[in-house]
């Protein structure tokens, strides 16, 4: 089933930065019952600033390794993360701040580079996941329904001017952090995505873009959607157009939410399989499976759209 | 009346609040639906019941006798499967409205979405805006009356179900084919929509898409043959 979540601010209308996480968290927890095994946001707007990075990393046997829980009681990082650390200084890059909670890192760091060879850099440590590299999004996912997930990742408290959520019900792949909603789009940044669906002919899709070079960290059919829009975006393409030839070239089933560094889009495929409600005013836009889930932010009786077969659209600051 | 406040409610203690005024026939109000899952499903009594904001999956669902009227918009299932009644909506309604329905009247004064009235067996739905995709799948009987345009693959695979259109067919579906309505038709088009308080837009050509019947030949067959079937 499955559970997908967006908000978007339009820029001019917003003097700080508004308050996506605790919405977002809000919106997820009122569609707990489409999927319970995994959470996860891409929370997006505010910029690390230019020449730096913001590394969401993951290493999953950090917590459970004896030595690497030694390592992580001593000096605060798991072993992988020690040698994420090591390859990125290789690399040329600065490290500005981390932070670690469990198995996860967020990492900032100075590189004005190509991403790829850090994205590769990293991959090449075994274990070690990259949930998200990007400039001014960052994607939190882990096991566990929408509160705890704020319990433990604190999602609540983060701002900004767009974002994504989405609770996983898993029919394809592992139920695991790796195999969790968004998707970030190796090796480009700010570019993820959450789906609600199957698509049929990902293998198909996966291996073309595997011989262009593109790496995939999991045998999800979701991240496909990530690297075919980015791959899209990276050779001149608008994102409404990426969007538009997503629904002639996916097979299957889908709704799917992007979010880039400028906005949010959807794409609902050729037999409106599955559900989409969204509410647009001046200074918002804010969409989900579910109008419960926008009741939650709005309170008051919205007027919402439901966008039908063959669909799709864009907010862009 | 009964008043029943949902916000302060579980779905189920609703529902049972709610089977229980059925059974004393009253007449009841629920404030702050807020676009909740199953609510008033089940109900096998006659009785008055009005939700005073939007619902959401499945609401109002198998029900035997009751009258619902919701004030707002409602999600996927809405009015499934009644078996006599009234439903009505003020607004919009998502996928999957009045799915396989039995018998009795759903209105929805708003747009519907994708496959409205798919597997329907009988009764009467009412659209005053636009229709989805897909509407009228698979539908058995009953008749289903659009005042807006209707979606693509209007009526496919459709069994002895009628669909009235007052606006624009995007396009039929698989055995499908829009044909003239007679001026019977006409009078009873202009009668219903009066007693149910919709109107059909100014200068409305009414059209109606029904099966061409050469996908299902279960009555075809002859005697003999139905034997070996």
């Amino acid at each position: 089933m499955c559970g997908l979540a967006g908000i978007f601010y339009k820029n001019q209308s917003l003097r700080r930065k508004a308050p996506v996480g605790a919405q977002l968290v809000k919106m997820m927890a009122a569609m707990r019952h489409r999927g319970e095994d995994s959470t996860g946001y891409t929370i997006s707007g505010e910029s690390v600033g230019a020449g730096n990075v913001l590394a969401r990393l993951c290493a999953p046997r950090a917590a459970c390794d004896a030595e690497a829980t030694r390592l992580s009681r001593r000096r605060e990082n798991g072993a992988e993360f020690i040698a994420a650390l090591k390859a990125i200084q290789k690399l040329g890059g600065r490290i500005q701040s981390r932070n670690q909670i469990g198995r996860h890192l967020r990492l900032v760091f100075g590189y004005r580079k190509d991403l790829r060879a850090v994205a590769d850099a990293l991959l090449a440590i075994p274990v070690l996941e990259i949930h998200s590299l990007g400039q001014t999004s960052e994607i939190i996912k882990d096991e566990g329904d929408a509160m705890a997930l704020d319990a433990k990742h604190h999602i609540s408290a983060f701002h900004g001017t767009h974002g994504l959520g989405h609770n996983r019900l898993a029919t394809e792949s592992q139920v695991d952090v790796r195999h969790s909603h968004p998707f970030w789009a190796y090796p480009f940044p700010d570019v993820t995505t959450v789906h609600n669906g199957q698509l049929t002919n990902y293998h198909k899709l996966k291996r073309i873009y595997e011989e262009q070079g593109y790496r995939f960290q999991t045998h999800n059919d979701s991240e496909l959607i990530a690297v075919y829009l980015a791959d899209k975006l990276a050779h001149g393409a608008d994102l409404i157009h990426a969007l538009q030839d997503s629904i002639q070239d996916f097979d299957g089933t889908f709704t799917y939410l992007v979010s880039t560094s400028k906005g949010i889009g959807y794409a609902k495929d050729k037999f409106a399989a599955k559900p989409l409600v969204v509410m647009e005013r001046a200074d918002v836009v804010a969409v989900a499976s579910e109008e419960v889930a926008l009741r939650q932010v709005f309170p008051e009786e919205i007027e919402r759209a439901e966008p039908q077969q063959s669909l799709c659209r864009v907010w862009l600051n | 009346m009964v008043k029943l406040d949902a916000a302060k409610k579980t779905t189920r203690e609703i529902n049972v609040a709610l089977k229980k005024a059925a059974e004393r026939g009253e007449e009841i109000l629920v404030s702050n639906p807020g676009a909740r899952h199953n609510l008033g499903v089940c109900i096998l009594k006659k009785c008055k019941i009005t939700f005073d904001g939007s619902v959401g999956y499945y609401c109002a669902s198998m029900l035997n006798g009751p009258e619902v009227l919701v004030k707002g918009n409602a999600g996927w299932g809405f009015a499934e499967h009644l078996m006599s009644g009234t439903v009505r909506l003020t607004k919009n309604a998502s996928l999957a409205v009045a799915a396989s329905m039995k018998d009795g009247e759903v209105v929805i004064e708003g747009h519907a979405g994708a496959r409205a009235g798919i597997s329907m067996k009988g009764g009467l739905l009412a659209i005053g805006g636009n229709a989805g995709f897909l509407t009228g799948f698979i539908a058995q009987k009953g008749r289903i009356i659009i005042c807006g345009d209707v979606g693509e693959a209007a009526g496919d695979s459709m069994y002895e179900s009628l669909v009235y259109v007052g606006g624009k067919v995007a396009s039929v579906g698989t055995d499908a084919k829009v044909v003239d309505v007679t001026g019977e038709e006409k009078k009873w088009l202009g009668e219903t929509l009066e007693r149910l308080k919709l109107k059909a837009r100014n200068g409305v050509s009414w059209k109606k898409v029904e099966s061409t019947k050469t996908l299902y030949q279960f009555d075809k067959l002859k005697l003999k043959d139905r034997r070996v079937v």
